[in-house]
């Protein structure tokens, strides 16, 4: 028996609009508690239409529930299918901008859902067609001032931005950033995701040992913490660039920078970003741009052996004399 | 039957499986429309009457691009169809994601590992050929909501 769900004026009678990592989503759905959910986000709207894009939710009773399989994300063209058992599925369409999905009441209502989902997936996605770089690094936040923190999978970002995150550093993003230009100068935006550290971060956090272990997206054993919650670390949506440091963990030894050029940054983020086929041409180049302009900051690599606590101490020392230096 | 290599693709950065090569092509006559169809695998394409007219273009054209997916496991579930007025996207479970363009008349689907040559032949290839008439033949009847609607919301 086939199920057959229309998006339509008739299907989906609510709207509102929101704002996320520098875009603004024109929600419609048939659903309050997708409204609701939606109200966290709202912010100063953004008039740049080419920023917007269109989510469209149907929320179903009676929306597929009993799915055997995983998480599962294909794409082909300019179209993206995922799907989230138990939450639901969402098909994209990244030419036009628009997302359609089916969820079930529950998942509208769950935070969690929003905000480590919903959203992250969407940005993810959409953002490189609405001039919003998804790039894979850290990005923390002091006196105005954002530092990158980008590096290989394992090489410890996220124990290393917690371990900022204590010594005052304001957390905007542990895992992905989305960059875009406003007037001229880069904007980072995070979505405030929970904090995600592996099983041995728990021998430097002694909060950790409070917290559980869950199976993440990628199947991987975490903790998923809310860093203001749990560790005390301020969160921020949004800062400005200024310098970037590529993470690499040696066996043992001090902390050391080296300078980087121009060229490894826009090497690492081109070649770390994620492929896109013909039809999203345009996104690629705009991306591009960004990763352009991002190349222009002060970049380091930071070699080290040093616990998080140790590294985040040899940085916070170093940015002391980059700040001067590079004012 | 035989299937290339390109069934084995990976690339840690096309997590999407986006630019499968997809390089076996025939083409189609289904009543009225002719379909070009590219896949990556010799058991999709399907067994219809071939276009003998190979040089035709034009509004009666219309793509379709299947790829087997051989990390999508499991049976085709019951479908279940997002329509809109410029895309209609069909579920089945993993083992089948279909989504076609009303607009650029273009289908694209991913077919899992456990979707067998007679399923295929005997299900799937009817259910594309109705899912493509339908749609490109004029039963849509919704009314779409414009960028105006939201902007006076």
């Amino acid at each position: 028996m086939e199920t057959k769900y229309r998006f339509d004026r008739a299907t989906l009678p609510f709207r509102t609009d929101f704002q996320v990592a520098g875009t603004q989503c024109l929600l419609a759905t048939n659903s309050y508690r997708a409204l609701r959910a939606a109200e966290k986000w709202r912010g100063a709207p953004i008039e740049d239409r080419a920023k917007h894009f269109r989510m469209e939710l149907l929320v179903e009773l009676g929306a597929r529930t009993d799915v055997q399989h995983g998480a599962h994300f294909r794409g082909m063209k300019h179209l993206v299918f995922v799907s989230l058992p138990p939450y639901g599925f969402l098909a994209y369409d990244l030419l036009r901008r628009q997302v359609r999905g089916v969820l079930t009441p529950c998942a509208v209502s769950d935070e969690v859902f929003w905000d480590s989902l919903l959203l992250p997936i969407t940005v993810g996605l959409m953002g490189t067609t609405m001039a919003v770089a998804p790039l894979h690094c850290a990005c923390l936040e002091r006196d105005g001032k954002a530092l990158l923190i980008a590096g290989a999978a394992g090489a410890g970002k996220s124990t290393l931005t917690a371990a900022l995150g204590q010594r005052g550093f304001a957390v905007v993003s542990d895992d992905w950033t989305y960059i875009s230009q406003a007037h001229g100068s880069l904007v980072a935006c995070g979505l405030g995701v929970p904090l995600k550290l592996l099983p041995d971060a728990a021998q430097f956090f002694s909060a950790l040992n409070d917290c559980n272990l869950r199976r993440t997206l990628n199947g991987e054993l975490a903790y998923e913490v809310n860093p203001e919650s749990t560790m005390g670390i301020t969160v921020k949506r949004a800062a400005y660039p200024r310098w970037i440091l590529f993470l690499e963990r040696v066996d043992h030894g001090a902390s050391v920078m080296a300078p980087c050029r121009k060229e490894f940054v826009l090497d690492f983020f081109e070649k770390s970003a994620e492929k896109l086929p013909l039809e999203l041409d345009q996104a690629r180049r705009s991306r591009t741009a960004i990763i352009q302009q991002l190349a222009e900051c002060p970049a380091w690599i930071l070699r080290t052996g040093e616990s998080p606590q140790q590294t985040a101490e040899a940085i916070e020392g170093f940015l002391g004399e980059a700040y001067y230096a590079t004012a | 039957m035989q299937r290339l290599d390109s069934t084995n693709y990976v690339d840690p950065l096309d997590a999407l499986r986006r630019l499968i090569p997809t390089p076996l092509k025939a083409v189609y006559r289904i009543g009225s429309l002719r379909v070009m169809v590219e896949t990556n695998d010799f058991t999709l394409l399907p067994i219809l009457p071939m276009e003998t007219d190979t040089d035709a273009t034009g509004d009666g054209t219309l793509e379709w691009k299947l790829v087997r997916d051989p990390d999508a496991r499991g049976l085709l579930d019951t479908p279940v169809f997002l329509s809109s007025v410029s895309l209609t996207v069909v579920e089945m479970g993993a083992a089948c994601l279909l989504g076609l363009d009303h607009e650029r008349r273009e289908l694209v689907g991913f077919l899992g590992n456990d979707v067998d040559a007679r399923t295929y032949q005997e299900f799937l290839v009817p259910f594309l050929c109705r899912m493509t008439n339908e749609a490109l033949c004029g039963n849509m009847t919704q009314s779409p909501m414009s960028d105006s609607e939201f902007a006076d919301a």
